[in-house]
């Protein structure tokens, strides 16, 4: 049974992502309703159905809980026509998390791409409301072009401050005139900036494609498997491990996951692994730049 | 039968077709769909009258387009049908979904097949289909093998049962459609069998709007039932797999049987039969029965 | 949901005896269910009630009286900003199954893992907790059956409540497994009478098995091993993605979650049958597809029928009634798959 929950606030960040800002209808619901970096809930817009995102607000963040989506199919096309004031549906959290207690001491490397920052921002915030626990921490964020990256005004917030490294690239042709940023692929750029691998941990999210072209690049950086994180979103409907459409090998993502080691996702059955369509999409693009 | 294996044999040893879609036997009343590229492996081709599989449905699959494609060449595919496998085959060629010239039709002269596996083959058992049939030797053809044989007798019940459900009361008939498709589980293996359903994204898989209501309830299953009907109207060539295939043994083919009466009461047109005549919906003919216009 | 074995007595009951109960339970306001050639049907009279331990197998199984292929989860109402949710209460009348096949009879035991692990599934337990299983022994099989290859046997009694032999025409041979067969048999034990074990025991020993086809621990060994296998296009070839193998399947659990408005209003959130061969079951919204082709679509299903689940919940999940294959529009055959997948076999088909 879902929560109601009012939207508070919508943001939004690109012309296809929006983020709402949620407060539980019922209290004590809001007061009890606790979730770790890195777990995901099931929204609803009732009258279309329910669609998997994760939380995109830090634990630490109590008054309320934040989502991103991008519009894509049916139920992100519903949610979108939603208003402020709005009731929509939300059961969770569900899932793992980030197991930030082991983070603690380490240098932090968070990279992301596109809308795969939701989840890495929800980790940043908390990481940086105990900033004190934590060594260096390094953020590498890219969008396809300057109006695709989202959370704009929290990029400026943590480019301003001094204890973090920000660095946001763009593909190459997004880039705008006043562009004062990276132009590049995550993977370049990340290449580029060759960050320390001794004893730290990597926070990865983003479409497959990327993650397959970043992976490479982290090992030759010296990155040990165990210690680069990821998230995989697999199609999801139950939450609860019970409805097979996540399940890979003896995995069901939504319960096991969606946060493992690439170590472990490297165990799994490789089958998220299809990156032909990304790939397309990929070189597509490419060569549309190159016109 | 020799004959067959013979000439499937040359055709992947000359290098003309890329595979072969047959049947092989697995038990003694029971065939079932085999795609061949090895031409050491044509030796397990039969045809008999267990070969149910109208194996026209495998043409559009993009996978099996796929295996046609050998060095930037691309080669034709060679299908054992049934003559009335072959009115599918033309009606695919009429849509435009395959190309005459890429398919190599292995077809045979046809005396009726069983009206499910393990049954004998005989009049009480004769296949829905072949009591009507007309067409025991393929229209088109490109290799014909067996013998002229006798097609059991056997009465027309489904049209006697089409003539009753047309008899009754709307209400009743009705009734009589809820409890059918009340069965329906919505497995989807009357679309997934069917040569016609070719849609490479069928009306039931859109979301945006969702026209048909996935829950297989009374009203998600009229919606698509009602829905397949319409869009084989005049489409359908007859050949019952979807009968076949139903899990929960709804008469499809009554249905789509009597579809098939009205598109030639109405407009002569029996679909799959002449490569030179346009489909029903894809010509308009001043001739044209003008009464269903609103 | 434990079903603790309970030691008793075996008894005999005349047919009259046994159609007596069946009507009493009728009576009672429960529904009786047999199994015909299509279904398992809710039975109205008994009188031409027949039960026949050589039946083959129904063509659906009655798992959708427990799991149903389609039903509500929750009601909501919409109003200008709100959004009113209103609980689904659970029918839960008494559900008598009687003669059901050793295949069918443990379905509900394999996949009560996967409705309680972690979470449970109330909908599944409520309806499970009023199911009586009333297993008959099955003296017939046809070349698609191999419940002996998956642990279980024509004989066997797992999972039902109360099991049946046939001594003669008139007469059946009863064993009280559970408790809750215990329970429901108790106000009618004026109708049983005293049997002999060794009689029953002589025709069971004497009932014909279909062969072992396949050593279900090498499949679970060579699945692990061959992911990658060639060998998974020949069958990628032929399927042509339908559900009939996972719908008509006593223990194929997935399931789609979707809303429907009946006004504009209101509506209710359905939880429907769904079927890993069907493409867009993983079909991301981006439009990226992690099983995008049938092949994979076909390993997802063999490998979780017999190794994931094995590894999760220890049992296989697949009874070996056949029924996919018997009623696979292209004869697509788990048994004969699972059973060349070690020989040299250039495709699995």
């Amino acid at each position: 049974m879902p929560h109601t929950a009012e939207i508070k606030e919508i943001i939004d960040e690109s012309p296809d992502t929006r983020t709402f800002r949620l407060r539980f209808r019922d209290a004590d619901t809001a007061d009890r309703f606790e979730f770790k970096a890195g777990q995901f809930a099931e929204y609803s817009a009732f009258g279309d159905g329910e669609s998997t995102f994760c939380i995109a607000s830090s634990p630490t963040q109590k008054d309320y809980i934040e989502c991103s989506f991008k519009v894509y199919g049916k139920v992100t096309q519903s949610l979108r026509r939603l208003n402020k004031g709005d009731t929509i549906g939300i059961r969770g959290p569900y899932g793992n998390w980030f197991p930030l207690e082991e983070f603690k001491g380490k240098n932090l490397l968070f990279i992301a791409g596109g809308i795969g920052i939701a989840p890495v921002r929800c980790v940043i915030n908390n990481v940086l409301d105990l900033r004190d626990e934590f060594k260096d921490i390094t953020i590498i964020y890219g969008a396809r072009s300057v109006s695709d990256l989202i959370y704009k005004q929290e990029i400026k917030e943590w480019k301003a401050r001094r204890d973090i490294k920000t660095v946001i690239t763009v593909d190459p042709g997004g880039e705008t005139a006043s562009w004062d940023g990276e132009v590049g692929f995550v993977p370049a750029v990340l290449e580029k900036n060759a960050p320390e691998s001794e004893n730290t941990v990597v926070i990865l999210c983003g479409p497959p494609v990327m993650i397959k072209f970043t992976m490479p690049v982290l090992t030759g950086l010296g990155f040990k498997d165990e210690f680069v994180y990821t998230t995989l979103e697999n199609r999801m409907k139950c939450g609860l491990g019970k409805c097979g459409r996540c399940n890979i090998g003896n995995v069901y993502v939504c319960k096991d996951g969606p946060v493992f080691t690439y170590a472990e996702i490297k165990k799994l059955p490789q089958e998220f692994n299809n990156f032909k369509f990304q790939i397309a999409n990929y070189k597509l693009q490419i060569a549309f730049l190159k016109g | 039968m020799k004959e067959l294996i013979k000439h499937a044999r040359e055709l992947l040893e000359n290098g003309e077709v890329a595979a072969v879609i047959g049947y092989r036997q697995v038990s003694a009343k029971r065939t079932k769909p085999v795609i061949i590229t090895d031409p050491e492996e044509t030796s397990a081709l039969v045809f008999n009258e267990y070969c149910l599989n109208n194996l026209a449905v495998y043409l559009t699959k993009a996978r099996i387009k796929l295996l046609c494609k050998k060095n930037d060449k691309v080669l034709k595919l060679a299908i054992t049908a049934k003559p009335c496998d072959v009115h599918s085959i033309v009606a695919l060629i009429q849509e435009n979904q395959i190309d005459r010239d890429t398919i190599h039709i292995i077809s045979f002269n046809c005396h009726g097949v069983a009206k499910d596996f393990g049954f004998d083959f005989n009049g009480d058992n004769l296949a829905s289909k072949c009591i009507t049939c007309e067409t025991h030797k393929p229209l088109y053809y490109d290799a014909l093998f067996g013998e002229v044989k006798e097609t059991p007798q056997a009465s027309d019940t489904a049209l006697a049962r089409i003539k009753e459900i047309e008899s009754m009361p709307h209400n009743e008939r009705f009734e009589f459609f809820k409890s059918e498709f009340d069965k329906c589980i919505k497995c989807y293996a009357c679309r997934a069998v069917c040569p016609l359903c070719y849609c490479q994204r069928c009306i039931t898989d859109k979301t945006i709007p969702c026209w048909i209501e996935t829950s297989s309830h009374q009203r998600g299953n009229f919606a698509w039932n009602v829905i397949r009907a319409f869009h084989l109207s005049g489409r359908c060539t007859g050949c019952g797999e979807c009968d076949r295939a139903c899990p929960a043994d709804i008469p499809l083919s009554l249905i789509n049987r009597k579809m098939s009466m009205e598109a030639k009461n109405l407009f002569s047109f029996v679909s799959g039969r002449s490569l030179e005549t346009p489909t029903l919906v894809g010509s308009y003919n001043e001739k044209d029965n003008n009464e269903l216009f609103m | 949901m434990t079903q603790r074995s309970i030691q008793m007595d075996e008894k005999i009951i005349s047919r009259v005896d046994l159609l007596n109960i069946c009507q009493d339970v009728i009576e009672k306001g429960n529904t009786l269910l047999t199994p015909g050639v299509a279904d398992y049907s809710v039975v109205k009279d008994v009188s031409n009630l027949n039960l026949d331990a050589s039946a083959l197998p129904s063509k659906i199984s009655y798992k959708s009286y427990v799991f149903p292929r389609t039903e509500p989860v929750l009601y909501y109402k919409r109003s200008k900003n709100d959004v009113q949710l209103i609980d689904v209460n659970i029918d839960s009348k008494k559900i008598v199954i009687l003669g059901a096949k050793p295949c069918d009879a443990n379905s509900l035991n394999i996949m009560k893992h996967l409705f309680n692990w972690d979470y449970s599934d109330e909908f599944f337990n409520m309806r499970a907790k009023n199911f009586i299983v009333i297993g008959l022994m099955c003296s017939h099989f046809d070349e698609y059956c191999f419940c002996t290859s998956v642990g279980s046997s024509p004989v066997s009694e797992k999972g039902s409540d109360i099991f049946l032999i046939p001594l003669d025409e008139n007469n059946y041979a009863m064993k009280i497994i559970t408790d809750k067969g215990k329970e429901f048999i108790t106000p009618y034990s004026g109708y049983l009478k005293s049997g002999d074990e060794n009689r029953s025991k002589r025709i069971t020993e004497n009932v014909k098995q279909p062969d072992v086809a396949f050593d279900s621990s090498e499949v679970y060994k060579w699945l692990g091993e061959n992911f990658e296998s060639p060998k998974w296009e020949g069958v990628g070839n032929l399927c042509l993605s339908c559900a009939q193998c996972a719908f008509v399947c006593p223990v194929c659990h997935c399931f789609d979650i979707t809303d429907e408005d009946y006004s504009y209003t209101e509506g209710r959130r359905m939880k429907n049958w769904d079927g890993c061969q069907f493409g867009n079951f993983t079909l991301h919204a981006s439009g990226h597809n992690p099983r995008d082709i049938q092949s994979k679509r076909y390993r997802q299903r063999v490998n979780h029928k017999f190794r994931y689940y094995v590894n999760k919940f220890g049992e296989i999940l697949c009874t070996g009634c056949g029924r996919c294959s018997r009623g696979c529009p292209v004869s697509v055959d788990i048994k004969e798959i699972v059973s060349n997948c070690k020989n040299d076999q250039k495709e699995l088909r």
